[in-house]
């Protein structure tokens, strides 16, 4: 499973890396924001998307619209990770076909419970 | 006709007298009188002048502190909120950095003292032969030196993360400043507005569009705002309610 952390803060990429590695993925990639993710997922070989909102370039609820966009990536599964909590911000990432939602500052646990969410509906 | 005038004229009218009935002292006694009120006069509109460039000049302090301000502070409290960036990054990257070093210090001490748990386990329960038990011994001399090392290198890290929060100190001083000069800023564009904007409609308020999915970053009064979810169980209840 190789997964893609996209977040411009390299120390909130550090932090996701490690704690995802603790649940055991150790194939990650990482990129900036959405302009330079984009040509990584459509180099093809990426099975996860984690992703921040608010970056400069490209913002992740774009990265978002153009993976669903792409009939390759359209069931990719995307898990958000960001400090935008506005109900209007939720619901429109939930309607753009996130799979799961965390709000920053998040603890390690939440992180393995929604992965295992995300696998668990991919999986049944 | 006002009080100034009206001595003026009484004046100007007893130096005519006085001229025409030759009385040189009354003559000039008048002309003093007209001179002094003339002189008041022009004492008033100097006064007023001065009052008018002094209320120029301080509006125009304004101007120039706001020009300062835009020209020298702001790009400099730009350079000093990058500094904030870079720092609490740099820390950031320093503490994960002696955390990577620790967490195999720790695995490592686990590993050896399970194993050798166990085969003390079985040494206690008399299930080790005399080579068994020479194997264990050389084992736990071994651990113990590492165990040392070990824990002095954890320690050793420990310290230097707690240094390295010393970033907070640094940042919280320079972010004071930043909250300052925004203060500053606010109440200078304040003033101006008073000073220049006196003819501004107030009814020409920014009407523009607010994007509602527009990223803010973190939420500072999240509370105070309905629109905003305080945590991760209310997102997760909002997206349950949305069929998640």
């Amino acid at each position: 499973m190789k997964i893609l952390i996209v977040d411009d803060f390299s120390t909130m990429r550090r932090i996701i890396k490690n704690l995802l590695r603790d649940l055991g993925f150790n194939n990650t990639v990482e990129a900036d924001d959405g302009l330079t993710a984009l040509p990584i997922l459509q180099a093809g070989g990426i099975d996860f998307l984690v992703t921040d909102w608010n970056m400069p370039g490209m913002q992740g609820i774009d990265l978002l619209k153009a993976v669903r966009a792409d009939e390759k990536m359209a069931t990719m599964p995307v898990l958000m990770v960001t400090a935008e909590t506005k109900r209007e911000q939720i619901i429109v990432a939930a309607q753009a076909g996130v799979n799961g939602y965390i709000v920053k500052p998040f603890t390690a646990a939440t992180l393995k419970e929604k992965i295992d969410k995300i696998f668990e509906r991919i999986d049944s | 006709m006002d009080n100034n005038t009206q001595v003026q004229l009484e004046a100007a009218r007893a130096l005519v007298t006085a001229l025409e009935s030759n009385n040189e002292q009354q003559a000039e006694q008048q002309l003093i009188i007209l001179t002094q009120s003339q002189e008041s006069d022009l004492f008033q509109e100097v006064g007023k002048l001065t009052r008018e460039l002094h209320d120029a000049l301080n509006n125009f302090d304004v101007d120039a502190r706001l020009v300062d301000l835009t020209e020298n502070e702001m790009p400099n409290t730009r350079d000093r909120l990058n500094f904030v960036i870079k720092t609490t990054e740099d820390a950031a990257h320093k503490t994960l950095g002696f955390i990577d070093q620790t967490l195999p210090l720790t695995a490592d001490l686990k590993q050896t003292a399970e194993k050798i748990d166990e085969s003390w386990h079985r040494f206690r329960m008399k299930e080790m032969n005399a080579d068994e038990f020479r194997l264990l011994s050389k084992d736990i001399e071994a651990y113990l030196p590492i165990v040392k090392q070990h824990s002095e290198q954890i320690h050793a890290n420990l310290s230097a993360m707690i240094l390295t929060q010393g970033f907070q100190d640094i940042t919280g001083q320079v972010i004071r400043q930043v909250i300052d000069l925004v203060g500053e800023v606010e109440n200078n564009l304040v003033q101006l507005v008073k000073v220049a904007g006196k003819h501004i409609d107030n009814k020409t308020k920014d009407n523009k569009p607010v994007d509602p999915i527009k990223a803010e970053g973190p939420q500072i009064n999240a509370k105070d705002n309905p629109d905003v979810l305080n945590n991760q169980d209310e997102v997760d209840d909002l997206l349950s309610s949305l069929g998640f």
